[in-house]
């Protein structure tokens, strides 16, 4: 066992001890490290200024992806390579990014511009040329009030990724590597300071263990909401637990015709393999959040946060996915319909951790027919106000069996079994949902919140059956729609 | 080599980019440094009966706990002195700040903020501008504009229009939230570095408040993280709060708001409900209008009497009306007060008569932008505002034609009529509207500069100014402007962080002028330094030849180059003449100064010529809408402006794209939403909706025309930190435009900001007024759109 943390900024070793592990890496960055160029805005993941290139291990090397510091307690870094906007012209010189966002007048302020910087030159460590969709939704998770963002998209397409010099040339893996290895051979972390006990194993029994012997537990993993809970609520969890050293939850395979996802998968690795698999649920995905959201906050921890605004759980419910949970005796599969038993309550014990979610692939066409819907006050980065995933399966021109879930309208997401029960046995036709649309809005008794009236909600709850049913079955509106989105947005 | 009107980078962006570039929280930690923060009232309305401390002055690292018994004098205010800097025995909105914290960390000042008790009666609280009106809680007395006869041009109208136009506030969201740093020296003294767009009232309400003589205080600004009119008046706040711990504890005190509470104390764009009445004959000319402008002021005046005064002269905008009656009332509720924010009233007068003239064109079935060509002022004619400014230099026929033609404006407002009839998902909408936005501060003794600039021996050029740089550039154009009077490369010449003991009584960086002001200024104090070499150089350049005599009037500068016109190639370098003027000991330092000639504004009659010139633009936008979710998306801008001769290309787009994009988040998303009791709910980016790069439109043109015979400003620029701000409207006329088809004969409506929500709402009430209309049988109209 280990009382330190270890992890490398900007090429350098750091060890955090103690209460230092509950500490988030902007503020050690800034006041401890005088790296001010990382900024501190909203301390809640939501406008970026405060991007660094988190590099995690992947076959043996690092794998450089913006989060932001800002919900990145050091707990959560062990074993990775931290670089801030002052690491990336470790040469002195200006990169291509920072060369063109000059010239293109990207910087006006200047307060969010080391977060764009960051974000921007993330995105040439895979690519050489970006398109401008690449642009949009890699730079999607950082806020600017003075440019309007032209000058930055501008800056972003006019750098030749040629000359950018990838992160692991300015930061050579393999001495990082070597005494990470060393570290680990020590074994797992665990560190109890001012009345308060984490700890990273590096195995999945202590892991369990810790979780029984300390509850309540709270599991930080991406910290994408814990992180928000400590900096805006005074969250101080008695216990944490990290996962990050335990091997073999990364897991992303498809078996029987249902994705395997470990508890450590990340969104952006879920996002990324779902694209060709299940395009509608990588269409939700793709304006879910910020690729610093992404790249830290799991799949795991969106179904285990089990808000009732979660943007993978309407897909989930409908495609009857199972959740595997492990517990000291043993793995149990539960049914996610019947995971969820009130707001933030769950069939979870004490000890017991989600360490696999298995997810049908729900194919489509011609006899399914899968739509997602995420209404929200912005269409990208932003907590939905509502929420659907509308499954059917035809036989014979009739609905043979409808999986409908909404989000947003209850204390968790639910299944819809009246509007359910009501279109089954049905020919689709745009009356028929006019009127399951009436059904589901009785079917329901959203809330108002700063996100939406109950009346919105309710509206939305009824207008989304008639929307789906010219997606799904008005071949010649859908067509004129995505011909108009593609013409235009 | 002509350096003004090049295209040269933002005189921070290298630092900017590498994070180098030093703003309040990333200054380094002062020996003995203190962390200040403040209690504010959790109550929108209520006496103070008690505030108990006891507890919190016992907490470890507590080093002190002020209230405004502890200040020299407790009262503050831009305009009107009506605010108090901690509250006394009343508090009047939730935010509002009562104790002033010192402490050795944040951690201390986190406990001792949980024991302080302030027991306070609650009294009822005015949410709105209904309640106000009821109550008559008014700031200020009401003002008006008026010409004509406008009681008679509506009885003989042939039609005239009536209705309310509502639109809502706006957090201004600079991403570096307001802070300040004090710094005790000898003998009383302190340094204070403010994140304000306004050092002299740092510097003033710091001293006063302490009770100190202003030489004492120096305020530096080197640079803020965005302002945006929020750190006009309001970041005082804190560096007065800083200020007083400084001075009572003898040592340096920072404060740096989060953004949470930044979001919840502060104010921002003044909420409007504004009535409004127009006469109009059948070919479309406006003959009268009536708006009576109401704005939430919030709980104090802050600058709300100037924004309500730029209001009421943007009433007009860009179109000649022969018969007015324009008032404006300041409602007082229980918010934070409102303040300066980008076009400071401009906006919300502009919206209000484009919001107007889009239902004009609806009831008369004709198009909107026929409607504004029409009512357009003229150049030589019909060219006097309501309060009694001649419009010269005017482009705005000129801009409407352009960009029509350019955006190709009719025919797609007929493909939008299509795609509406087939499209059963999603309807469209477009809108042209313009905007002519006068640049001057309303208030004229305000419109006045001065400059510092230091010429050293080297060649090098210091020039200091009471403009701030808040990433606007006003440094990079001052830089050009200075480079260009002595014909010297722009490296050469620095901008210094703006301070109180270089540049005294300063006015704040707004109004679009600080570019303007504090320009002319350094070229004033350049001129003076020039004048000198120029003798020098005559002498000098005469003195290396057998023939010439020294001739002052026939030297030339030139690529950093000094010559005798009449010999061009015997040559003095830059540097060179500097060490002869040092060496004959002709001081290389000045300080100029400028003041806006003929200007000239009675704000109690509402009358005058407040402005040196205008601002003119256009804008198309077009915006896609589903019918179903009220989601909305802006497909499509095309931007066209008048900046007369642009300072920087650059520097001037990245105001027209930005200032459009801000306008695009008050008008669509950004909504701030409040709990019965008053509290702010949308205090930070989850749930405060600025636009992100997602929203900037797919299609983007934007484009300057050339103009260059604004003969008013200095080089023959025109400003433009606010005009295009104004253009976002086009967005939200687009929207209504787009329910043109679906409200049937009703004029549709949209207040601001047209978020979701919003829209659906309206769809929903359209919706069901057709299925009203159809199930009893009578005819359902289709607009004409």
């Amino acid at each position: 066992m280990r009382d330190y943390v270890l992890f490398f900024i900007n090429g350098r070793e750091q060890r955090a001890r103690g209460s230092e592990v509950f500490r988030t890496l902007s503020s050690y960055l800034r006041y401890d490290l005088g790296k001010t160029g990382t900024k501190i805005v909203c301390e809640e993941g939501d406008c970026g200024a405060c991007s660094v290139l988190l590099g995690r291990i992947v076959d043996g090397d690092f794998r450089y992806e913006p989060v932001n510091s800002c919900i990145l307690a050091l707990g959560q870094l062990d074993g990775t390579s931290i670089v801030s906007v002052e690491g990336l012209n470790a040469n002195g010189e200006l990169n291509a990014v920072q060369e063109s966002m000059i010239v293109s007048h990207g910087a006006q302020c200047g307060y969010c511009t080391p977060g764009f910087i960051v974000a921007m030159s993330a995105l040439f460590e895979s690519k050489e040329k970006l398109t401008e969709k690449d642009v949009r939704d890699g730079l999607t998770g950082n806020l600017c009030r003075c440019t309007g963002y032209e000058p930055i998209v501008k800056a972003a397409l006019g750098v030749d990724g040629k000359t950018m010099a990838k992160i692991g040339d300015l930061y050579p893996a393999a001495p990082m590597l070597a005494a990470i290895r060393a570290a680990r051979s020590e074994g797992g972390v665990a560190i109890e300071a001012s009345g308060r006990a984490f700890a990273a194993p590096d195995a999945l029994a202590d892991a369990i263990r810790f979780k029984s012997d300390h509850a309540p537990v709270t599991i930080l993993q991406g910290g994408t909401d814990v992180g928000v809970w400590v900096n805006k609520r005074d969250f101080t969890a008695p216990a944490i637990l990290s996962l990050a050293n335990v091997d073999g939850l990364d897991e992303l395979r498809v078996e029987n015709g249902a994705i395997i996802a470990g508890a450590k998968v990340t969104l952006a690795a879920f996002e990324r393999f779902v694209e060709e698999r299940i395009p509608e649920l990588f269409g939700i995905l793709n304006v879910f959040g910020s690729p610093q959201i992404k790249n830290a906050g799991t799949l795991v921890g969106n179904i285990a946060n089990g808000s009732p605004i979660g943007d993978t759980l309407p897909y989930l419910l409908v495609a009857e996915a199972k959740l595997e949970l492990t517990g000291a005796k043993g793995s149990r599969v539960v049914e996610i319909n019947s995971f969820y038993k009130g707001y933030k309550q769950f069939d979870l014990a004490a000890d017991e951790i989600i360490t696999r979610v298995i997810a049908p692939i729900v194919t489509t066409r011609p006899s399914s027919i899968l739509n997602l819907y995420k209404i929200s006050r912005r269409k990208d980065l932003d907590i939905s106000a509502f929420t659907a995933a509308m499954r059917l399966r035809i036989e014979r021109d009739v609905i043979a069996q409808a999986w409908i879930a909404y989000g947003g309208v209850a204390p968790t997401v639910v299944r819809m079994p009246k509007t359910e029960a009501f279109v089954t046995g049905k020919v689709p036709s745009l009356e028929l949902f006019e009127r399951a649309g009436a059904i589901a809005r009785g079917e329901i008794t959203p809330i108002s919140d700063v996100r939406g009236s109950r009346e919105y909600r309710s509206q939305l709850a009824e207008n989304i059956m008639a929307r789906f049913w010219y997606d799904a079955f008005d071949l010649e509106q859908e067509a004129l729609s995505v011909q108009t989105y593609r013409g235009m947005a | 080599m002509t350096i003004v009107g090049r295209n040269i980078p933002h005189d921070s962006a290298s630092g900017h980019v590498t994070g180098e570039s030093i703003y309040i929280d990333d200054m380094p930690f002062a020996r003995n440094e203190l962390v200040v923060d403040f209690y504010w009232s959790r109550v929108a309305n209520g006496r103070i009966r008690s505030i108990d401390l006891y507890a919190a002055a016992k907490v470890p690292g507590i080093v002190g706990l002020y209230t405004w018994r502890d200040l020299n004098h407790n009262r503050l205010g831009p305009i009107i002195q009506d605010e108090p800097l901690l509250a006394e025995n009343i508090v009047s909105y939730i935010g509002q700040p009562i104790v002033v914290i010192a402490a050795e960390s944040r951690e201390a000042i986190r406990l001792a903020k949980a024991t302080i008790r302030i027991d306070i009666e609650e009294y009822e609280p005015v949410f709105t501008i209904d309640d106000a009106k009821r109550r008559k809680q008014f700031i200020a007395a009401t003002r008006f504009i008026r010409r004509g006869d406008a009681a008679e041009a509506f009885a003989k109208a042939e039609h005239v229009i009536e209705g309310t136009f509502v639109n809502g506030g706006q957090d201004h969201f600079y991403l570096e939230s307001q802070a300040a740093m004090a710094v005790p020296g000898e003998l009383g003294a302190l340094t204070i570095y403010s994140s304000t767009q306004h050092t002299s009232e740092v510097q003033e309400v710091s001293a006063h408040l302490l009770g100190l003589p202003a030489n004492k205080v120096v305020v530096i600004t080197k640079r803020m993280g965005g302002g945006f009119g929020g750190k006009e008046a309001q970041a005082t706040h804190p560096a007065v709060m800083a200020a007083l711990v400084a001075h009572k504890t003898g040592r340096p005190a920072r404060i740096v708001y989060n953004k949470d509470d930044d979001m919840q104390v502060t104010g921002g764009r003044h909420p409007f409900q504004n009535d409004y009445k127009v006469a109009f004959a059948s070919d479309g000319t406006i003959t009268a209008l009536k708006v009576d402008f109401y704005s939430d002021g919030g709980a104090f005046a802050d600058l709300s009497t100037a924004v309500l005064g730029r209001a009421m002269c943007h009433a007009d905008n860009a179109y000649y009306i022969a018969n007015a009656e324009i008032s404006g009332t300041i409602c007082r509720t229980n918010f934070p007060p409102n303040t300066a924010f980008r076009g400071f009233g401009g906006p919300q007068g502009i919206a209000t008569i484009e919001n107007i003239i889009e239902e004009i064109a609806f009831r008369l079935h004709k198009d909107p932008v026929e409607i504004r060509i029409r009512n357009c002022y003229g150049i030589d004619d019909r060219n006097v505002t309501p309060y009694g400014q001649v419009v010269t230099n005017n482009t705005l026929p000129r801009l409407f034609e352009d960009l029509v033609a350019r955006s190709d404006y009719h025919k797609r407002v007929a493909d939008v009529a299509a795609f509406n009839a087939r499209s059963k998902t999603h309807l469209r909408g477009i809108s042209c509207t313009a905007v002519k936005f006068g640049i001057s501060f309303n208030t004229k003794f305000l419109n006045q500069a001065n400059a510092l600039v230091n010429v050293y021996l080297d060649g090098s050029v210091q020039v200091s100014t009471g403009a701030t740089e808040m990433g606007q550039g006003v440094n990079t154009k001052i830089r050009q402007f200075v480079a260009e009077e002595f014909a010297i490369d722009p490296e050469l010449v620095l901008l210094m962080p703006t301070s109180t003991e270089k540049n005294n009584n300063t006015s704040a960086t707004a109004a679009s002028a600080a570019a303007d002001l504090n320009g002319s200024a350094a070229v004033d104090a350049c001129r003076k330094i020039r004048a000198r070499l120029l003798d020098i150089a005559a002498r000098e350049l005469a003195g290396r030849t057998d023939d010439l005599e020294a001739s002052p009037a026939t030297i030339a500068f030139d690529d950093g180059t000094i010559y005798d016109r009449r010999r061009p190639a015997l040559r003095l370098t830059w540097k060179e003449l500097v060490k002869l003027a040092y060496l004959q000991r002709v001081s290389l330092g000045e300080r100029g100064f400028y003041a806006t000639q003929g200007l000239d504004w009675n704000a109690d009659k509402g009358s005058g010529s407040p402005f040196l010139y205008y601002t003119n633009g256009c804008a198309v936008s077009e915006v896609l809408i589903d019918r179903f979710t009220g989601e909305m998306h802006v497909v499509r801008a095309d931007l066209l402006m008048d900046i007369g001769r642009s300072v920087n290309p650059g520097i001037d787009r990245g105001q027209i794209t930005g200032g459009f994009i801000q306008a695009m988040g008050w008008l669509t998303n950004e909504e701030l939403s409040y709990a019965p009791g008053g509290e702010l709910l949308t205090h930070s980016p989850t749930t405060y909706k600025i636009p992100n790069i997602q929203d900037l439109p797919p299609v983007f043109n934007v484009d300057c025309i050339d103009n260059d015979t604004n003969t008013q400003n200095i080089r023959g620029s025109k400003a433009v930190g606010e005009p295009p701000f104004c253009l976002g409207i086009s967005i939200l006329n687009a929207v209504k435009n787009a329910l043109s088809y679906v409200s049937g004969a009703e004029i549709p409506k949209i207040n601001a900001p047209a978020t979701g929500e919003e829209i659906l709402m309206r769809l929903t009430q359209y919706k069901n007024a057709k299925r009203v209309l159809a199930k009893n049988g009578e005819p359902v109209a289709v607009a004409a759109g």
